[in-house]
């Protein structure tokens, strides 16, 4: 594969920066759709997607994918808790945004249904974004399951 | 039409997870797979610990590569502090991951067999991998929860490796003489699981799998080889691909695997050097991010750790081997007779207590 090739017509004008674990670019404004799309056109594995919040309260999605010997890890933001699917593009994302949704409560744009995928049916989602500020006490028995059973007001 | 559950609990199941068929008559045409029975909560968790605990705590994410998930948990603190590991610390780390390897593909083998019906082969491949958990308690002192990883270095030093060596010799030669012949020529076997459960390559790339199961639909990747990480770029092996993408390809790639475990670590122990085995004291973690990966046994575990430079992580992300390819389940399942779908499900080799965290 000829990462510089695929780097370049990704996103001519992006400022990559290879560290000690692969390349990186931050890229708000990407069309994940079309990404996606140039990326399966190019038998490029979605390795994974993470979805980890930011200072301003946003989630910052990075999108992992596996060109060879490096990864090339694109990042982009959540806006208003929204970012298109690409699940239909690429199946790999399924679960993956299935389980952003299950912690940080984003919602994929153009799926037909979003199933919670590791909680349960009548969980709501964003379980981490709703307990963010529970369980970091001193004392390690404070950040058991019965503290998020309080707060939730149920059973776990 | 029929639908068919299969789980979350189920006597031929180790772990609870569901799997729901729709059957015209025999055949399979729609299946639905419902995880997350065994949800931990352990990346929410990983934010309230320190990264000493964080080590205990990733080491639970799987009991067969609890090794991997400490190796990983480590390289990212590596990546993100950068952190030199010393040169002998790298080809412990080889060996540890082989051998876990080699756990994990005797295990798999024995519970292939047994479906398959090879009562005698199962037992063979238990008894080999007693001898490969013998070899890890002897590096470790533990059969499970090996504590052998820290940030820098490994914790214990192998200082026996002529037992080592003997156990490996032996595994590899009983795999030689008798595993590999019934598993890759037996006609039982071939007839059971050749063209069954056929993932092509590119439903493999678009669902994105990874280790034994892409190698076996033709898909040339293996992280020790393309991306070598440790001391794996000083060693000599092969990586065994097929392109036929059933079953019976899944079953000859780890079989093959083995052998090449085998080889690694007779040679990660032949040239490992002389020297320290760690650095000093836990290191500080500074700001930062990273995304590391290994090929682990079920394939490429990726990790994203982030740090505000606190003595806790502020995310970790855990993608195991089988939450990449458990969904594949589905496009292998389709049009396949019903009295296939434990073999397909078993040739994936899952672990839901990995993919659930």
């Amino acid at each position: 594969m000829d990462v510089n090739a695929l780097l370049l017509e990704l996103n001519p004008q992006g400022a990559y920066e290879l560290r000690r674990d692969g390349y990186w670019l931050v890229w708000p404004e990407v069309d994940v759709r079309a990404m996606a799309r140039l990326m399966r056109s190019r038998e490029v594995r979605l390795a994974t997607m993470t979805g980890t919040p930011a200072a301003d309260g946003s989630l910052r999605v990075i999108y992992h994918w596996d060109v060879g010997a490096y990864l090339l890890n694109v990042e982009t933001t959540a806006t208003d808790g929204r970012l298109a699917t690409i699940a239909d593009i690429l199946p790999a994302a399924d679960w993956i945004e299935r389980e952003i949704r299950d912690y940080y409560a984003t919602e994929f744009v153009g799926r037909e249904t979003t199933a919670p995928l590791m909680l349960r049916d009548t969980d709501a989602p964003g379980l981490f974004s709703r307990t963010s500020d529970v369980g970091h006490q001193t004392d390690p028995a404070e950040t058991s399951r019965t503290t998020l059973a309080t707060k939730d007001g149920e059973s776990r | 039409m029929s639908k068919i559950p299969l789980g979350p609990f189920h006597p031929a199941l180790e772990e609870p997870y569901k799997i729901e068929v729709t059957c015209t008559g025999e055949t399979i045409t729609d299946a639905e797979i419902t995880v997350g029975f065994n949800f931990r909560g352990i990346e929410w968790l990983a934010e309230r610990k320190n990264y000493t605990q964080g080590i205990a705590l990733l080491e639970r994410v799987c009991g067969i590569c609890s090794n991997v998930h400490t190796m990983m948990f480590c390289r990212a603190v590596e990546s993100i502090g950068a952190i030199e590991v010393p040169e002998r610390a790298k080809y412990i780390r080889v060996v540890m991951a082989e051998a876990e390897r080699l756990h994990s593909h005797l295990l798999w083998a024995g519970v292939a067999c047994n479906l398959i019906g090879f009562e005698t082969l199962f037992m063979t491949c238990f008894s080999l991998r007693e001898q490969v958990m013998d070899v890890l308690e002897g590096i470790s002192g533990n059969r499970v929860n090996y504590a052998m990883n820290r940030p820098g270095g490994v914790n214990r030093d192998i200082t026996d490796p002529a037992s080592v060596l003997a156990a490996i010799r032996t595994i590899a030669d009983v795999t030689t003489k008798q595993l590999i012949p019934v598993l890759t020529t037996d006609p039982t076997v071939r007839a059971r699981c050749a063209g069954v459960g056929i993932l092509t390559r590119e439903d493999a790339i678009a669902y994105g799998a990874v280790g034994p199961m892409a190698r076996a639909s033709g898909i040339d990747i293996d992280l020790r080889k393309s991306a070598p990480y440790e001391a794996y770029d000083q060693l000599s092996f092969d990586v065994p691909v097929r392109q036929e993408g059933d079953v019976f390809a899944r079953i000859v790639i780890r079989a093959l695997e083995i052998l090449e475990s085998c080889k690694l670590i007779e040679q990660a122990i032949e040239m490992m050097p002389v020297g320290p085995i760690a650095g000093g004291l836990f290191p500080t973690v500074p700001e930062g991010e990273a995304c590391v990966r290994i090929e682990a046994p079920r394939g490429e575990v990726i990790y994203y750790m982030a740090s505000n430079g606190t003595d806790m992580p502020a995310r970790v992300r855990v993608r195991t081997p089988t939450f990449a390819n458990m969904p594949t389940a589905r496009v292998m399942a389709l049009g396949q007779g019903l009295s296939d779908l434990a073999l397909i499900q078993a040739s994936i080799d899952p672990c839901y207590s990995c993919t659930d965290r």
